[in-house]
C-alpha cells in the first residue's frame, strides 16, 4: 500500500489536535473556577436584591417606579444575545442562537421594531451569516465581564426605557444553574415587573419574602429608596447574565474539549492500527517479490 | 487415435498442474497459440483436453497451457495439434445460447451450427479503423449519468472490493441497456460464481426488450469460464466472447454490447499460468506481461466505422487497494471509470459509487455541455469540502464549523443521500420499483439541491428516489406517518 505515508501525516496532525485540546481543556478548567466563584457571588446579591424588589411592589404601596410598569403596548423591542468571543465550545453557541432566533422572528412577526444587540464574535458571525442587520455588536466582554461595563450598558437601556425609546429588553444567555447543568434560556429583563414570572431563582425569592413578610420602614422615604434600588436591581440581573453565560462558556469549551480529546485518542488509535497493517503489508509484498523472483530465477 | 495418420500428433511429456508439454517432430513444431487437442480415453473414462501452445522449448517440446482441466491426463499421451488458433463459432445462431470459451453451447440445447468460425487470437483494428465518434450514453443510473457518463462505443469500468455490488450494477445495466437497446449483446461471464451466471441467465429470459414480448436473450450470447474452470479457460473466455462481439460489430454493423464480469479474474488467470510456465513474477507476484495481455485484450474492444461495441467490465479490486497493478493496468483503457467504496455501501447507500473517485473523460463542457458539467463539479466541490472536514467533525462535532461549512454539510448529507436510487433488479430488496432517470431531470435536481432549495427537507426523504421531487413526496409521506 502506498498510503502509509500518507497515513503518519494523518497521524500527526490529529495528535497535534489532541495536544491543542488538551490544553484547552484544562485552561477552561482553571477559568471555569474562577468564573464560577463571580458567578455564585453574584447570584447571592442578586437574589436578595430582587426579594427586596419584589417585597417592595408587593407592599401596596401609593407609587411605583417607571421600571416596574409594563406598557401597553410594547412595541419598541430589544434582544440581546450573549455568545462568546471564541470557539471550540460546543454547542454554547449554538444553543442560544436557537432560543434567540426564534424569538426575534415572533417579535418581528407581531409586527414589533426589534433592535438586535450582540455580545460575542461567533453570534455576530452567525447572524451575519443569516443576512441580519444588527444594531449593537459587542466583542470587549470577555470571560471575566467587569461591572463597569455592564454598568454603561445597563445605564443606557434604562435611560432609553424611561425615555420611552424602548418598552421591553429580552436577553438570551446561557443559565448557569450548576456545574452540571446549564441551560441556555431567553429572559425579559424590562420591564422589571416581568421578572419574577420565568426565572425560578426570583420566585423562590418571592416565597421567601412572602414566608418572612417584613414589615419594612422606610427612611428618608419609600420613593428615594426605589428610585435606588430598582436600577440597581436591573443592573445586577443583566450583570448576573453575563457571568453566567461567562461560566457556561467555560464548562461547554471543557466537556467539547475532553470530547474532542477523547475522539481524537480513538482516531490516533484507528490510525495507528492502519499504519501498522499498510506497512506490514508493503513489507509482506516486498518480501515475497524478492522470494518469488528468487525462486523464478533458480 | 487411429484417425489421425495424416496430421501432426505428438506425445504428452510433462504435466505440470494446468499446464502440459508435448515433444513433436522437429520440423512439425505447432506454432505459438495453435490448439493442441486430445482426444483419448484412460482405463474407461474420455480424456478430452484443449491446449493452447505458449513457448517452445528446444528439442521438439512446446509448452502448452491447458483450456480444460487436466485430471487423468499421463505422459505419452496422443496430442493432435490442430494447425490454427482455438476458433469459436460466430454468426447470429449464437444468439439466446450460452457457451464455454471452446464455443460448445452448454445450455443442453443441442449443437449450434454457424456458416463461420472466428479464431479467438485477432488483432486489434488499425488506427484508421477506429471511429472517432462521441456520444453520451444515457443509463438512468443519476449519479452514473451525472457524474461517470458513459459514452456510445467506449469502455467503462466498475472497479471495487469484494461485496460491493459490482455485479449487480453489471446485472442492472444489463436490464437498462439491454431492454432499450436494438442490437446485440454479449456477456462473458470471467471467473465469477457460476450461481450468478445461472442467475443472470434465468433474468435475461425474463427481461423483455422495450414494450415487445421478446425477452432480451433472443438478442444476447453468454459465454462462460466461471470459478471452477482451470485459469487458462479463464483466462481465454474473454477472448472467446469478445471474437463473437466482434462478429456482430464488423458483420452487421450495429451496436453491440459487450458485458464482462470479471476482467480481475482475466489477470488472475493469466498470473496463475505465468507462474505455471516459469515466468519470473513482478511486482505484487503478477506477470510481468500484465500490461500486454490485457492491451491486447482491451485494445479489441473498441468501435471501428463499421460498427461500434460499448463494453462495461466489472473490476475486482483486491482489499480494496485500486493501486494493486492488476486494476491499475485496467484502468487506463477505460473512458469512464466508476469506483465503488465501502464506506459508502456502509451507509447503506446503494450504488456505493464514490462520486469523487470515480470520473470520465467525456465529463467535459466539449462532450456534456456547460451545465451538465457546470452542477458535476458543484456536487464534486460540495462533496470535497464535506470530506475534508471530516477530521475536525468527528474531533471537534458539528458545532464548531463555520456557518458557510455547515451549509456545505448539510447540502453534501443530503446530496449523498440522494445518489442512492432504487434498481430495477433489487425490486425484491428494497420493496421499490426501480427508478429510471432522464438525465435532464438528474441535472435539474442536482442544481436544485446545490442552490439549496431542498434544504428544508429531512436525510432521509433522499434515500432511494429518482427525482428530486419524489424525494419532497417521500419526506411528505414520512411526515403522514410519524
Amino acid at each position: 500500500m502506498a498510503n502509509a505515508r500518507a497515513i503518519v501525516k494523518r497521524l500527526k496532525a490529529v495528535k497535534n489536535v489532541r495536544k491543542i485540546t488538551r490544553t484547552m481543556e484544562l485552561i477552561a478548567t482553571a477559568r471555569f473556577k474562577k468564573a464560577m466563584d463571580r458567578a455564585t457571588e453574584a447570584a447571592a446579591y442578586t437574589r436578595k436584591i430582587a426579594e427586596i424588589v419584589s417585597d417592595l411592589s408587593g407592599a401596596a404601596l401609593s407609587f411605583s417606579h417607571p421600571l416596574l410598569e409594563p406598557r401597553e403596548t410594547q412595541q419598541k423591542c430589544a434582544v440581546l444575545v450573549l455568545t462568546s468571543n471564541r470557539g471550540l465550545c460546543g454547542g454554547y453557541n449554538g444553543g442560544v442562537l436557537r432560543r434567540a432566533i426564534p424569538r426575534i422572528k415572533q417579535l418581528r412577526d407581531e409586527g414589533r421594531d426589534v433592535t438586535l444587540e450582540v455580545s460575542g464574535k461567533r453570534g455576530l458571525a452567525f447572524l451575519k451569516f443569516q443576512g441580519e442587520a444588527m444594531d449593537q455588536e459587542f466583542t470587549h466582554f470577555e470571560d471575566k465581564p467587569t461591572f463597569d461595563d455592564v454598568d454603561e450598558l445597563a445605564s443606557r437601556y434604562i435611560e432609553a426605557y424611561i425615555a420611552g425609546d424602548l418598552d421591553r429588553l429580552d436577553v438570551a444567555y446561557t443559565r448557569f444553574e450548576s456545574s452540571s447543568k446549564q441551560s441556555a434560556t431567553i429572559e425579559t429583563l424590562l420591564p422589571i415587573g416581568s421578572l419574577g414570572d420565568d426565572e425560578p431563582g426570583g420566585d423562590e425569592g418571592l416565597e421567601a419574602a412572602q414566608g418572612s413578610s417584613v414589615d419594612y420602614e422606610f427612611l428618608p422615604s419609600a420613593g428615594e429608596i426605589l428610585e435606588e434600588i430598582v436600577p440597581a436591581s436591573f443592573k445586577a440581573r443583566l450583570f448576573k447574565s453575563f457571568l453566567d453565560a461567562a461560566v457556561s462558556e467555560q464548562i461547554f469549551r471543557m466537556v467539547a474539549m475532553k470530547g474532542a480529546t477523547e475522539n481524537a485518542g480513538e482516531m490516533i488509535d484507528t490510525l495507528s492500527m492502519q499504519y501498522n497493517r499498510a506497512r506490514q503489508a508493503q513489507i509482506t509484498s516486498e518480501l515475497s517479490e524478492i522470494i518469488g523472483g528468487a525462486a523464478a530465477l533458480e | 487415435m487411429a484417425t489421425v495418420t495424416e496430421q501432426n500428433v505428438g506425445q504428452v511429456t510433462q504435466i505440470i498442474g494446468s499446464t502440459f508439454d508435448a515433444e513433436f517432430p522437429e520440423d512439425k513444431l505447432p506454432e505459438i497459440y495453435n490448439a493442441l487437442k486430445i482426444d483419448t480415453e484412460v482405463k474407461g473414462v474420455p480424456v478430452k483436453v484443449t491446449g493452447e501452445v505458449q513457448q517452445h522449448l528446444g528439442g521438439g517440446r512446446v509448452r502448452c497451457v491447458a483450456l480444460g482441466s487436466t485430471d487423468g491426463m499421463v505422459r505419452g499421451m496422443d496430442v493432435l495439434d490442430t494447425g490454427a488458433p482455438l476458433s469459436v463459432p460466430v454468426g447470429k445462431e449464437t444468439l439466446g445460447r450460452v457457451f464455454n470459451l471452446l464455443g460448445d453451447p452448454v445450455d443442453g440445447r443441442g449443437p449450434v451450427e454457424t456458416d463461420e468460425s472466428w479464431p479467438i487470437h485477432r488483432h486489434a483494428p488499425p488506427l484508421e479503423e477506429l471511429s472517432s465518434k462521441t456520444e453520451i450514453f444515457e443509463t438512468g443510473i443519476k449519479v452514473v449519468d451525472l457524474l461517470t457518463p458513459f459514452v456510445r462505443g467506449g469502455k467503462a469500468g466498475l472497479f471495487g472490493g469484494a461485496g460491493l455490488g459490482k455485479t449487480v450494477i453489471l446485472t442492472e445495466l444489463i436490464a437498462r441497456i439491454a431492454s432499450a437497446h436494438g442490437g446485440y449483446s454479449v456477456f462473458a461471464g470471467v471467473g465469477e460464481r457460476t450461481r450468478e451466471g445461472n442467475d443472470l441467465w434465468l433474468e435475461m429470459q425474463e427481461t423483455k426488450i422495450g414494450q415487445s414480448d421478446r425477452s432480451v436473450i433472443e438478442q444476447t450470447c453468454m459465454v462462460f469460464g466461471q470459478m471452477n474452470e482451470p485459469p487458462g479457460a479463464r483466462l481465454r473466455v474473454a477472448l472467446s466472447a469478445l471474437t463473437m462481439a466482434e462478429w456482430f460489430r464488423d458483420t452487421t454493423g450495429t451496436d453491440t454490447l459487450l458485458f464482462i464480469d470479471n476482467i480481475f479474474r482475466f489477470s488472475q488467470a493469466g498470473s496463475e499460468v505465468s507462474a505455471l510456465l516459469g515466468r519470473m513474477p513482478s511486482a505484487v507476484g503478477y506477470q510481468p506481461t500484465l500490461g500486454t495481455e490485457l492491451g491486447e485484450l482491451q485494445e479489441r474492444i473498441t468501435s471501428t466505422k463499421r460498427g461500434a461495441i460499448t463494453s462495461v467490465q466489472a473490476v475486482y479490486v483486491p482489499a480494496d487497494d485500486p493501486t494493486d497493478p492488476a486494476p491499475a493496468t485496467a484502468f487506463a483503457h477505460l473512458d469512464a471509470f466508476i469506483y465503488l467504496e465501502r464506506s459508502i455501501s456502509e451507509k447503506g447507500i446503494y450504488p456505493a459509487i464514490d462520486p469523487l473517485a470515480s470520473s470520465s473523460r467525456v465529463l467535459d463542457p466539449q462532450y456534456v455541455g456547460d451545465r451538465h458539467y457546470a452542477v458535476a463539479r458543484q456536487v464534486q466541490q460540495i462533496l470535497q469540502r464535506y470530506r475534508e472536514l471530516q477530521d475536525i467533525i468527528a474531533i471537534l462535532g458539528v458545532d464548531e464549523l463555520s456557518e458557510d461549512d455547515k451549509q456545505v454539510v448539510h447540502r453534501a448529507r443530503r446530496i449523498e443521500r440522494f445518489l442512492s436510487q432504487p434498481f430495477l433488479v433489487a425490486e425484491a430488496f428494497l420493496g421499490k420499483p426501480g427508478k429510471i432517470t432522464p438525465l435532464e431531470e438528474t441535472i435539474q435536481s442536482f442544481e436544485e439541491l446545490c442552490s439549496g432549495k431542498w434544504d428544508h427537507l429531512p436525510e432521509a426523504a433522499f434515500m432511494y428516489v429518482g427525482g428530486v421531487e419524489e424525494a419532497a413526496a417521500q419526506a411528505k409521506q414520512m411526515a403522514e406517518e410519524a
